[in-house]
């Protein structure tokens, strides 16, 4: 086990590393100045100079990766220069919204699509698993940005009952969460429902019934313990892209996120603040998918980490 | 064979999986509820003694040296002042300094009012006001500083007063000293204060620079009248559709900078007040003054018939749904100095024949704009190009994402093009600094193409010199309105509007009183019930 884990870890700094390297590189390729997009309309070619001068970006692109790196090393990654402030606080401000929203979000898409799974699987290929199936379908093919704002429509205006953006409120919470969710629902529920099939149909469940196992505990703990792992596996993914920011219901919902920041760090082609975003949200995607791998070996007594299958 | 003590002991067995698992869920429950029990209300809605701003940009701090937009303003001087300000009809105001008047060419005489002070109870002092200009020179892409043909230095001639010196007379220094706003000197730095100690009618008392969130409270040492309001919330909300929901909600109470179609939705509506003022920023469609002798548009007099081909009215009423006034003048009417100078005309069949007379009429159009540059940004790019083909020019569009590379083709850097889509704020409220921005230029300066799109003409140049350091009022203003009918002679815009400036609040919102200059004092705002 500490072998493995010094493994993972060691292979989760390579991955992070690799990252950031990718992103300073491509952002410096991009069009656009960060310079311009910092200094005033009115600013001249010599305070542009000047400003390219003190963000060190006239120096050669080694000598910029070279100072990023060192700066790496030390914990700064700079100061943001459209926040005039560290990076990394800028960043660390806004992440507890992120966290916030992908922690509860997850939470209701296991509420509902878990159940909705088992449910699914049990009537199997019948016309009401059918009419799940469409439902949830339906609610991943609307568009987030539509769902967010026919929730507000709805629930902040027309019934005017709900927060319409920010999280001023622990109510403000409630809409982007439901929007977030609804476009896992359809996901995690097929994936439990086909795990479910698969298992209710296996060799040790026709056993297990045969020794009179009530069909409540079949379901629950026998099927539902064996699809633990692949429903784990996935909802560790979803939670890892839910950390990198929804965008989109950031946006409509006036969440103060990282999504938005980072579509404004790009607009801004402000380079610390990308850097330390990606930085800390490719940190705990890896973090996530790491404790995902960790909790194998407690979902399935037969995984041993580290060794071949 | 009999267990030993230590095995048999429950207490020190590992934990069970079923253990872990629990553990596990109960650790997820509390980071998943652990945030909401800091929140307190079911709606969102503010308190009757609390104000909620919704900005369409996030105020990432309350200073000014490098981080000053419309609304911004409003926030920004409701906890820090400057000596004076800009108020209603474009009027210099004393706000710190009770008198401050040109007592020589180069010389202006300040006072500071008795007994201002900080929020903490300290004085302001001329220490701080000297700090304070020293500070905002050491800014690098400072906004301000580009406001300013020198920044003064001050020479203390008491202990509250002062003479702000120049090398060249500024005659419109009262006005650009509205920007500088007052910090204690030990406090200020030369960067964005974090802080936001001042002697404004509130203080901070919670920030989220980094969310664009700030709670403020009414200043209980505030030196001026007692503001009516007890707290200030300040949000950040970007997107613009949820902005209006939000005021239709009434979770928010006022929201400024509005587009023409967001104020049509929410005029009439019941508890919301839609209010306009003229604007400051003129936007343009301007030509490229970079074109070398003999191209067409290097000839003002086609540049002028081109203008025939634009309905301005259409784009007005269709386009920008009545939120823009037709610019009538070289920069926007609403500035201190600006005069009416002509007018745009649409007469499609004039500008044909002007063309043809000229040997013009195979000329071809490249527009570009950034996105977002002004409101219908693209509607209106799109309506100008079939108006031009209604006279036989084609035009071709070029849009430019934002933080793209605009500049390098303003500058002439990135490719050909022959007319932009540019808005041109003006933030001092005065004629003389937006003329002097736009149409300044120097040969000098277009050596590094500094110029505003390559317009250079000499004599133009002169003559905003000469406007920019007279210091008597009725001759600066007579050489202002002789400069700008030269300016409008040349003919530099295929068409030009300024937009109106919209906000929307509440009804509870009173005494609001929205400035031409896109801000109010929020020390007036008064709420109802």
């Amino acid at each position: 086990m500490p072998t493995y884990l010094a493994r993972r870890l060691g292979q989760s700094l390579l991955t992070v590393f690799l990252t950031l390297t990718t992103v300073f590189l491509l952002v410096r390729l991009a069009p656009g100045d960060p310079a311009a997009a910092y200094a005033p309309p009115s600013a001249s070619s010599a305070d542009l100079a000047r400003i390219r001068a003190e963000f060190g970006l006239d120096d050669p692109l080694f000598t910029q990766y070279g100072i990023f790196l060192r700066d790496l090393f030390t914990g700064n990654l700079g100061t943001s220069y459209s926040f005039h402030a560290p990076a990394f606080d800028v960043v660390m401000d806004r992440m507890p919204y992120t966290v916030t929203l992908a922690v509860a979000a997850l939470a209701v898409t296991t509420l509902v699509a878990v159940p909705l799974g088992v449910w699914m699987a049990r009537r199997a290929d019948t016309k009401r698993e059918l009419g799940a199936n469409v439902m949830t379908i339906a609610g991943q093919s609307m568009p987030d940005f539509w769902t967010g704002v026919m929730l507000l429509t709805v629930f902040a205006v027309l019934f005017p009952v709900l927060p319409a953006s920010g999280f001023t409120t622990w109510s403000g919470l409630v809409l982007p969460t439901l929007t977030v969710a609804v476009l896992q629902l359809a996901l995690v529920s097929r994936l439990v429902r086909r795990e479910m099939v698969s298992a209710l149909t296996s060799p040790y469940v026709t056993v297990a019934r045969s020794r009179g196992v009530s069909e409540h505990a079949l379901t629950w703990r026998y099927a539902l313990g064996n699809s633990a792992v692949p429903l784990v596996t996935a909802l560790g993914t979803r939670f890892a892209a839910l950390l990198n920011g929804v965008v989109v219901v950031e946006v409509v919902f006036g969440w103060p996120g990282v999504g938005s920041l980072v579509v404004r760090a790009l607009e801004t082609r402000d380079y610390p603040l990308i850097q330390a975003t990606v930085l800390v949200t490719a940190t705990l995607a890896i973090l996530v998918q790491l404790l995902v791998d960790l909790a194998y070996p407690l979902l399935d007594p037969r995984v041993r980490l580290g060794k071949a299958a | 064979m009999t267990p030993s003590p230590q095995s048999a002991s429950p207490e020190h067995e590992p934990p069970s999986r079923r253990t872990l698992l629990r553990w596990g869920a109960l650790g997820g429950a509390g980071l998943a509820l652990g945030p909401l029990s800091a929140c307190a209300g079911p709606t969102g809605a503010p308190g009757p003694g609390t104000l909620t701003l919704g900005l369409n940009r996030s105020l990432v701090s309350l200073d000014n040296k490098l981080n000053q937009f419309d609304a911004a303003i409003t926030v920004q001087r409701a906890v820090r002042q400057a000596l004076t300000r800009i108020g209603p009809r474009m009027k210099v105001q004393h706000v710190l300094a009770d008198r401050f008047e040109m007592t020589e060419p180069t010389a202006w005489t300040v006072r500071l009012r008795e007994g201002v002070r900080y929020s903490d109870g300290s004085p302001v002092t001329v220490e701080d006001v000297a700090t304070a200009l020293r500070m905002y020179a050491k800014v690098n892409g400072s906004f301000i500083l580009g406001l300013f043909p020198e920044l003064p230095t001050v020479e203390p001639t008491g202990e509250r007063t002062f003479r702000l010196r120049t090398e060249r007379p500024v005659p419109v220094l009262d006005r650009l000293m509205a920007n500088i706003h007052i910090t204690p000197a030990a406090a200020n730095r030369p960067e964005e204060l974090q802080s936001g100690l001042g002697s404004g009618p509130y203080r901070v008392v919670k920030a989220n620079g980094g969310a664009g969130e700030y709670t403020l409270a009414r200043n209980t040492r505030y030196w001026g009248p007692r503001p009516h309001v007890d707290t200030v919330r300040v949000r950040f909300v970007p997107e613009e559709a949820s902005r209006v929901i939000a005021l239709r909600s009434g979770e928010l109470d006022v929201v400024d900078t509005l587009t023409p179609d967001s104020a049509e939705q929410l005029t009439g509506l019941p508890g919301v007040t839609v209010q306009e003022t003229s604007g400051v920023r003129i936007c343009q469609l301007f030509f490229n003054f970079r074109k070398p002798k003999g191209h067409p548009l290097a000839d003002p007099r086609v540049r002028r018939a081109l203008t025939y081909a634009i309905d301005g009215e259409s784009l007005i009423r269709d386009v920008l749904t009545d939120s823009a006034d037709p610019a009538e003048g070289v920069v926007p009417l609403a500035l201190e100095g600006a005069v009416r100078t002509g007018s745009y005309t649409y007469d499609p069949a004039k500008a044909k024949s002007l063309l043809k007379s000229l040997g013009a009429d195979d000329v071809r159009i490249k527009i570009i704009w950034e996105s977002g540059e002004f409101a219908a940004d693209t509607s209106v790019m799109e309506a100008v190009v079939d108006m031009l083909q209604e006279i036989g020019v084609r035009a071709r569009l070029q849009q430019f994402q934002p933080g793209g590379d605009i500049l390098k083709w303003r500058q002439g850097r990135g490719g050909d093009w022959d007319v932009i889509g540019n808005g041109f704020p003006g933030t001092t409220g005065q004629a003389l600094t937006s003329l002097q921005g736009m149409y300044g230029g120097t040969a000098e300066k277009e050596r590094t193409r500094d110029t505003y799109m390559g317009f250079v003409v000499p004599h133009i140049e002169q003559q905003l010199s000469d406007a920019a350091v007279e210091v008597d009022a009725t001759e600066r203003n007579k050489k202002l309105v002789a400069v700008q009918h030269t300016i409008w002679d040349t003919w530099p815009c295929l068409w030009a509007f300024a937009p109106k400036t919209l906000l929307a609040r509440r009804d509870r919102v009173r005494d609001l009183d929205l400035l031409t200059l896109n801000s109010y004092d929020l020390s007036a705002v008064r709420l109802e019930g």
